[in-house]
C-alpha cells in the first residue's frame, strides 16, 4: 500500500483529490453554490416547455417541485433545530449503559495515517 | 438437481463448520463460499413448495419459492455476499458465526411457508444478530445488546402468540394474506410492526445498530427490517391503515437525522424513513405498489449497505463516525468518498441511480390511488432524505471543515465491497428492467418519463439550494457532540425512574406499616403484661382462703337459687 502513490490507482486517487481541492476555497464554493442555483432556476423554467403529466392539480403549478423542495427543506431544518432545544443531551447522558460516550474499541479498528 | 439443498441450511452448516477451519484466509474463503452456494437452489429451483415436514399432524413448508420470496431471498443472499467481502479482514469467530447464522435465518424466514417455520427463523435472526452488537465487547454494547434482544425476542413471542390464536381461529398455520377479523392476525401484525420499526416501536433500531462493530452494522442493516417488510407485504398487503403508519415513518426520522451527530445513527434514521416508503407501498397494495415495495427493498438494501460501508470505513480508519470530529477526509480517502456519494445519490433517488427507479413506483402508486396527503408527505420525505443522507453524510465526513485527520484509504476488501455495491446501485438505476423482471407482478412502468426526471431534479436541486442557503446563513444546526432523546428515553429513563419511585414509595409505606404494627403489638404486649406479667394483678399471690371464700359464696348462691321457687 505504501507505494500506491506511484501505481495506477495512485494517479486516479490524486486526480480525484486534485479535482476537488476547490472545496477549500471559499470563493470557489460560492461560485459552485450559485452555479447550483442557476441550474435550479433553469430546471424550474423547463416547466414552461413541456407538458407535465400530473396526478394532482397542485403538481401542475409552475415550479411546484422546486418551491416545495426548498420550503419544506428549510422548514425541516428550522424545526429540527428547534427540536434540539428540547431533545439534546450530553453524550454521557445514558452512560454507562450506552456506547455513545465510549471510544470505539481498538481491536475493531485499523487506524492508519495516509502517506502524504 | 439441487433439491436437497436448502439455502438457509447452507448458512447454518457453514456457521457450524467455521470454527473447525483455521482462522485465516482459508476460513475467510469458506465464509464467502456460503452465500455463493446458498444462492444456487434459489436460482435453479422452480417455483413451488419444498422441504415439507410433519409436526403433530400439521404440514410445515420450510422452503416456499414464489416471486415475492424469490426477490427477498435473492437480495438477502447478495447482501450477505457483499457484506462478507466487506468483513473479509474480521478474524473474530463470534462475528463470523453470527453473520452467517443471521443471514441464513433471514433467508430461511423469507422462504418460510407457515407461521411456525417463520417463528423459528424470526427468533433466529434476533439471537444471531445480537452477537454482532456484543462483539464490540464494551459495557455499553452489552447493555445495548440486551435492550435489542429483549425487543426482538418480544416480537417473536408476540408472533408465536398470534400464530397460536390464529390457528385456533382459522385452523390454518399457512403464512399467507391475513384478514384482520381475527385477534391472531392483530398479534402477527404487531410482531411484524416491531421488527419493521413502526412509529413508537422504532427506537431499538437507532439504539442498537450504531453500537455494533464496523462490519456488524453493515450486516445488521440488510436483514431484520427488510424481513419485516417482506412479511408485511405477504401478510397485510392492501391494509389501509398501513398508509398513514408508513407516511409517519417517512416523516419523523428525518428531523432526528438532521440533528444527530453520529453518522451511523443518522443512517439508521434514514433507514427508518426508507422503511416508511415500503410500508406505504404495502398499505396501498396495488400491483404497482407491491412491485414498488419489493423493488425499493432491493435497491434500498444495496445503497444503505453502501452508505454504512463508507461510514464504517471512515470509522475503521479514524476511530470515530461522529460528524463533529470528521471533515476533509476526501483528500486521503477519495475512493471511499466517491462510493459514499454514489450511495447518497442512490438513496436520494437521483435519476440513473437505484433509488430513483424504485421509489418513484411507490410515489406513483400512492398518487394513482389518490392519496394526496400521503403523496405530499412522501415528497417532503424524499427531499428530506437528500438533505440529511444525500448531502449531510458525505458533507460532514469528507468535506465541511478540515478536521486535520489524514486517514489512509480503506483496506482493499472494503473498497472491493463498496465498489461492487456502488456498481449495482448504478446498474439498477441505468438498467431498471433487470430488476423489474423479477418483481412479483408484471411491470408496466417507466420511471424515465420527462415529467419524472425533471420534477425529481427540481426537487433535489432546490433541496440542495436550501441546504446551501442554510449553511451560508449559519442557520443549519452545527454538528455537536451530543445525543438526542427519542422514545427509548421512556424505557431508559422514565420507566426506571417510575419504578424507582414506586419501589421507594412502597418500601416507605411498608416500613411505616411494619413499624406501626410493631408499635401496636408491643402496646398490646405491655397492656397484657401489666395484667399477667410478673408484676401484674393476675400474677399477684392469692392465699387459698380466697378460693374457699369464693367457693362458699358460689355454693350459697346455688342454694339460694334452689330455695327461691319461681311462680
Amino acid at each position: 500500500m505504501a507505494d500506491h502513490k506511484n501505481s495506477k490507482r495512485g494517479h486516479v486517487d490524486s486526480f480525484i483529490v486534485r479535482s476537488l481541492l476547490w472545496v477549500d476555497d471559499r470563493s470557489k464554493v460560492d461560485k459552485f453554490f450559485w452555479g447550483i442555483v442557476v441550474v435550479g432556476v433553469l430546471l424550474t423554467l423547463l416547466d414552461l416547455f413541456y407538458k407535465k403529466k400530473t396526478y394532482f392539480s397542485t403538481e401542475a403549478f409552475f415550479g411546484f417541485y422546486s418551491f416545495y423542495g426548498f420550503i419544506m427543506c428549510a422548514a425541516l431544518v428550522v424545526a429540527a433545530r428547534a427540536l434540539r432545544v428540547v431533545l439534546m443531551r450530553s453524550e454521557d447522558y445514558y452512560a454507562p449503559t450506552d456506547v455513545e460516550s465510549e471510544d470505539h474499541p481498538e481491536f475493531d479498528l485499523n487506524r492508519k495515517e495516509a502517506d502524504v | 438437481m439441487f433439491e436437497w439443498l436448502h439455502p438457509a441450511l447452507v448458512y447454518l452448516v457453514g456457521a457450524l463448520l467455521l470454527p473447525l477451519v483455521p482462522n485465516g484466509k482459508a476460513r475467510a474463503f469458506l465464509i464467502l463460499l456460503v452465500p455463493i452456494v446458498g444462492v444456487i437452489p434459489l436460482l435453479t429451483m422452480p417455483f413451488g413448495e419444498f422441504f415439507q415436514l410433519n409436526l403433530f399432524g400439521e404440514t410445515l413448508t420450510t422452503f416456499r419459492l414464489d416471486k415475492l420470496s424469490f426477490v427477498f431471498s435473492l437480495i438477502f443472499s447478495l447482501a450477505a455476499l457483499l457484506s462478507l467481502i466487506y468483513a473479509w479482514h474480521v478474524r473474530d469467530t463470534m462475528q463470523q458465526v453470527a453473520a452467517l447464522a443471521y443471514a441464513g435465518s433471514a433467508i430461511g424466514a423469507a422462504l418460510a411457508g407457515d407461521l411456525i417455520t417463520l417463528f423459528v427463523w424470526w427468533e433466529g435472526t434476533a439471537i444471531a444478530s445480537v452477537f454482532l452488537i456484543w462483539a464490540r465487547r464494551t459495557e455499553g454494547s452489552y447493555h445495548t445488546g440486551m435492550r435489542y434482544l429483549i425487543i426482538q425476542i418480544a416480537s417473536g413471542v408476540v408472533l408465536l402468540a398470534g400464530a397460536a390464536i390464529h390457528y385456533r381461529e382459522t385452523g390454518s398455520l399457512a403464512f399467507e394474506a391475513f384478514s384482520l377479523d381475527g385477534v391472531g392476525a392483530w398479534f402477527i401484525l404487531l410482531s411484524f410492526g416491531i421488527k419493521c420499526a413502526f412509529p413508537l416501536l422504532h427506537n431499538w433500531l437507532q439504539d442498537s445498530y450504531p453500537a455494533a462493530t464496523v462490519t456488524g452494522t453493515v450486516i445488521l442493516s440488510a436483514f431484520t427490517t427488510k424481513l419485516a417488510v417482506y412479511a408485511l407485504a405477504r401478510g397485510f398487503a392492501g391494509t389501509d391503515f398501513l398508509i398513514p403508519i408508513g407516511a409517519t415513518m417517512t416523516l419523523f426520522p428525518i428531523f432526528f437525522a438532521v440533528i444527530e451527530n453520529d453518522l451511523r445513527r443518522v443512517l439508521t434514521y434514514s433507514l427508518n424513513n426508507q422503511l416508511g416508503f415500503m410500508v406505504v407501498g404495502i398499505g396501498v397494495g396495488s400491483e404497482l405498489a407491491i412491485n414498488g415495495t419489493a423493488a425499493h427493498a432491493f435497491s434500498h438494501i444495496l445503497y444503505k449497505a453502501l452508505l454504512f460501508m463508507s461510514v464504517g470505513a471512515v470509522l475503521h480508519r479514524t476511530g470515530t463516525a461522529k460528524g463533529s470530529e470528521l471533515g476533509g477526509l476526501y483528500k486521503t480517502m477519495p475512493w471511499t468518498m466517491v462510493f459514499c456519494v454514489i450511495g447518497a445519490a442512490s438513496i436520494s433517488a437521483f435519476p440513473l441511480f437505484s433509488g430513483f427507479i424504485s421509489k418513484s413506483m411507490i410515489l406513483s402508486a400512492a398518487a394513482k390511488d389518490g392519496h394526496y396527503i400521503t403523496w405530499l408527505i412522501l415528497l417532503f420525505a424524499s427531499a428530506g432524505v437528500f438533505h440529511h443522507s444525500g448531502i449531510k453524510i458525505p458533507y460532514f465526513a469528507f468535506f465541511a471543515h478540515d478536521s486535520g485527520k489524514r486517514p489512509a484509504e480503506a483496506p482493499w476488501n472494503m473498497l472491493l465491497a463498496m465498489g461492487l455495491t456502488a456498481f449495482l446501485c448504478i446498474a439498477i438505476g441505468v438498467w431498471p428492467n433487470a430488476l423489474y423482471s423479477i418483481l412479483p407482478y408484471d411491470v408496466k412502468y417507466n420511471p424515465y418519463t420527462s415529467t419524472h426526471v425533471i420534477t425529481q431534479f427540481q426537487l433535489l436541486f432546490f433541496s440542495a439550494i436550501a441546504f446551501g442557503t442554510l449553511m451560508r446563513t449559519g442557520i443549519y444546526p452545527p454538528e455537536l457532540k451530543s445525543i438526542n432523546l427519542d422514545t427509548d428515553w421512556t424505557y431508559r429513563k422514565i420507566i426506571p425512574a417510575v419504578i424507582k419511585f414506586v419501589v421507594m414509595f412502597v418500601s416507605a409505606v411498608w416500613s411505616e406499616l411494619v413499624r406501626g404494627a410493631a408499635n401496636s403489638v408491643s402496646a398490646i404486649q405491655n397492656t397484657l403484661a401489666s395484667f399477667y406479667g410478673p408484676e401484674g394483678r393476675v400474677a399477684r399471690v392469692q392465699p387459698t382462703g380466697y378460693m374457699v371464700l369464693w367457693l362458699a359464696i358460689l355454693l350459697g348462691a346455688a342454694l339460694l337459687v334452689n330455695l327461691v321457687e319461681l311462680p
